[in-house]
């Protein structure tokens, strides 16, 4: 009996294996074009489309999407921009492998789309650091790639697209360099250490108060940009602190989290929310901005769409991609939420 | 217990060790069969091969570490901490203490035996089951490496400058002649621990306190200090898995570590010891950590989504448990 019932759940391992996986083996006609270039150097990446006469010879291409956490609703936004762009291309098949906030996984992914000779890396790192010896070794091999949102270190990738973290931490600064000039006490939610952006944006922010003294940051706690840690940071920033103007989050959830928290603790009319993010989204920052949650939000463009396009390019088109690509902001008040949530697809 | 056991025992013992191989050799197959693109087969590349290896390694320290403790019928829940600790304590002595590569490993080291240690005397001295003991120093472990770093990674750069580490550190990165090096690493530690449970007497020691302690006890087994010097191996082993993790992300972070405790005693369970103690070999723990190894590589190379790998990961370290249980007697 016992071991009929190892045998059945062997059985449905297998099941499950051969049904659920996204790869296809149709893509034959690759291995023969993948294995010439896996020898190459980087340098030479961009001349293997050129060894092929003609595009149409090379069938599909397989992009492996490796992200760092679906737990964040914007990561979730970007794989979905990244799912909705390839599908105006046919000759794309876009998998995805999520590492959930572990950088050891997330090395493992990388390796698994090495191994299975992907034709472009599309990479959003959970940290700088420990991911760059694996990139690198993914671009020594040939296949080109597009980091998203947050850096490795080095310059052994094809090309980088982001939003401007520092810009929009200026601009943060200064909305409450503005309306507070007679001072304020803020405090701050940030994202997750070790990622470039939230450097990026505590930067900027303290660039845009531009040296007011009066602005006093007097609280700044990493809540990893979740928003259930932000709930528990804020409540320390509570407790510790009888008065506080402004609450900068890093990222919406940040800002929300901290609005529950303040909300709970029945202070949330004392203080302005500040987040980043803007996703149309039901429960996205344009939305928290028409309720009143929030005073302001900034949009940070997850670089999905813009990153297919670019493989587009790159793959069959051979072009060569611009080592940086720096995406805009927009700046949401409930001025303009209402137009942007229409303009975005609310 | 030792010699009297049966001719059936004998034989009984050496289908089971064999059992431990079947499930090995049934996912690799799987694997080899299914991890295939176009006229490639994905799984049995030599890299990938490798790459598997690498993965498994720090994994397959900790579980060494943890048999120790199983097989006394206790448990230990702090190694993941214990590797965050180690790692985030190297890279901060490294980085911003500048302290040599051996130094700063052997400081890390005996941090990690300490922890072992309190985990012991606590255990024994105190009486405190080992589920709740291992619980606290695993919260301390985790409150230590938080305040060791404030709470930040340290990234670690190879190289020869001011606030570079040496690169022989980074060495436990590489790959001599394609087997990487925490793999080397692994291979000599079970093999050490296998060794000393098989044929020493301590290692009988270990498995009579495991089958009965009482017995053990009567029999004259100085139980407690056995204990202590188990626990005392396996924060040990975290500390040296923890050091290799470091080199391995070029990084070491609090937040490392976070929930490997589940795929050490995974490994255990997979490869055939009781969590009742008494029964269980270092060969086993090997073949389990290969085991999941494989497990994961296979389900990645096959992109499956991450939630369904965690659910199939489930139910395949139920049905390997279930097949390693068979009764002989």
């Amino acid at each position: 009996m016992k071991k009929l019932i190892a045998m059945l759940m062997a059985g449905c391992m297998i099941f499950l294996m051969a049904g659920c996986g996204q790869s296809q083996s149709a893509a034959s006609n690759q291995t023969a074009a993948a294995s010439a270039p896996a020898q190459e150097t980087a340098a030479a990446q961009e001349s293997a489309p050129a060894e092929e006469p003609a595009p149409e010879s090379k069938g599909t291409f397989l992009i492996g999407m490796s992200q760092c956490n679906i737990g964040e609703p914007w990561r979730v936004a970007m794989n979905a921009q990244i799912a909705a762009a390839a599908e105006k291309y046919p000759e794309f098949e876009v998998v995805f492998s999520d590492a959930a906030q572990d950088n050891s996984k997330q090395i493992a992914d990388v390796e698994n789309f090495i191994v299975q000779q992907v034709d472009l890396l599309i990479i959003s790192p959970n940290e700088a650091a420990p991911l760059t010896a694996v990139v690198k070794k993914a671009y020594d091999a040939g296949i080109p790639v597009i980091v998203l949102d947050r850096r490795v270190e080095g310059d052994a990738y094809t090309s980088f697209i982001g939003g401007d973290n520092v810009l929009i931490g200026r601009k943060a600064g200064e909305y409450v360099a503005k309306n507070y000039p007679d001072g304020a006490k803020v405090v701050e939610i940030k994202g997750l250490e070790g990622a470039t952006p939230q450097k990026e944006r505590a930067d900027g922010f303290r660039e845009g108060l531009g040296g007011n003294d009066k602005i006093e940051i007097i609280y700044s706690q990493s809540c990893d940009w979740l928003r259930d840690k932000a709930i528990t940071v804020m409540e320390a920033a509570l407790q510790a602190n009888d008065e506080i103007d402004v609450v900068y989050g890093h990222n919406d959830p940040a800002a929300v989290g901290a609005y529950l928290a303040a909300k709970n603790a029945g202070r949330e009319g004392e203080m302005i929310f500040i987040g980043i993010d803007g996703l149309p989204t039901p429960d996205g920052g344009i939305q928290e901005v028409l309720n009143g949650t929030m005073a302001v939000t900034y949009v940070y463009p997850t670089g999905g769409e813009e990153a297919i396009d670019a493989a587009y390019r790159l793959l069959v088109n051979g072009e060569t991609l611009e080592k940086e690509v720096i995406l805009d902001t927009i700046e949401i008040t409930i001025e303009n939420a209402k137009e942007m949530m229409e303009r975005f697809g609310g | 217990m030792p010699d009297n056991a049966s001719k059936k025992n004998s034989i009984g013992d050496m289908l089971w060790q064999f059992k431990n191989f079947i499930s090995l050799i049934v996912i690799f197959i799987i694997a080899s069969i299914i991890c295939v693109r176009g006229d490639r087969n994905l799984f049995l590349n030599p890299t990938n091969l490798a790459n598997v290896l690498r993965s498994i390694s720090e994994n397959g320290i900790m579980a060494v570490g943890m048999t120790l403790v199983i097989l006394l019928g206790d448990i230990d829940l702090s190694v993941g901490a214990v590797l965050g600790l180690t790692a985030t304590g190297a890279a901060v002595l490294m980085v911003q203490n500048g302290l040599n590569v051996g130094l700063a490993i052997m400081i890390v080291l005996i941090i990690s035996l300490v922890f072992g240690l309190f985990n012991g005397v606590v255990r024994t001295k105190l009486g405190i089951q080992a589920f709740i003991v291992t619980l606290a120093s695993m919260s301390i472990a985790r409150g230590l490496a938080r305040t060791w770093s404030k709470g930040y990674s340290v990234p670690i750069a190879f190289g020869t400058e001011p606030g570079m580490v040496s690169p022989v550190y980074g060495m436990l990165g590489e790959r001599i002649w394609g087997i990487p090096l925490p793999t080397i690493c692994f291979v000599i530690i079970a093999v050490i621990f296998a060794i000393l449970l098989k044929y020493t007497r301590f290692g009988r020691y270990v498995y009579a306190i495991g089958g009965n302690e009482t017995a053990a006890y009567l029999c004259g087994i100085k139980v407690d200090k056995v204990k202590i010097i188990l626990f005392s191996l396996c924060g040990l082993l975290s500390g040296v898995a923890g050091v290799i993790h470091a080199a391995q992300v070029s990084q070491g972070s609090p937040n490392d570590g976070i929930g490997y405790e589940m795929n050490a005693i995974a490994a255990v369970a997979i490869g055939g010891t009781s969590m009742a103690g008494g029964k269980g070999t270092i060969i086993g723990t090997v073949v389990g950590a290969l085991t999941l190894g494989i497990l994961d590589n296979m389900l990645g190379l096959k992109n499956i989504d991450n939630n369904m790998q965690q659910i199939v990961k489930g139910f395949i370290i139920i049905g390997a448990v279930v097949l390693q249980k068979e009764k002989k007697r």
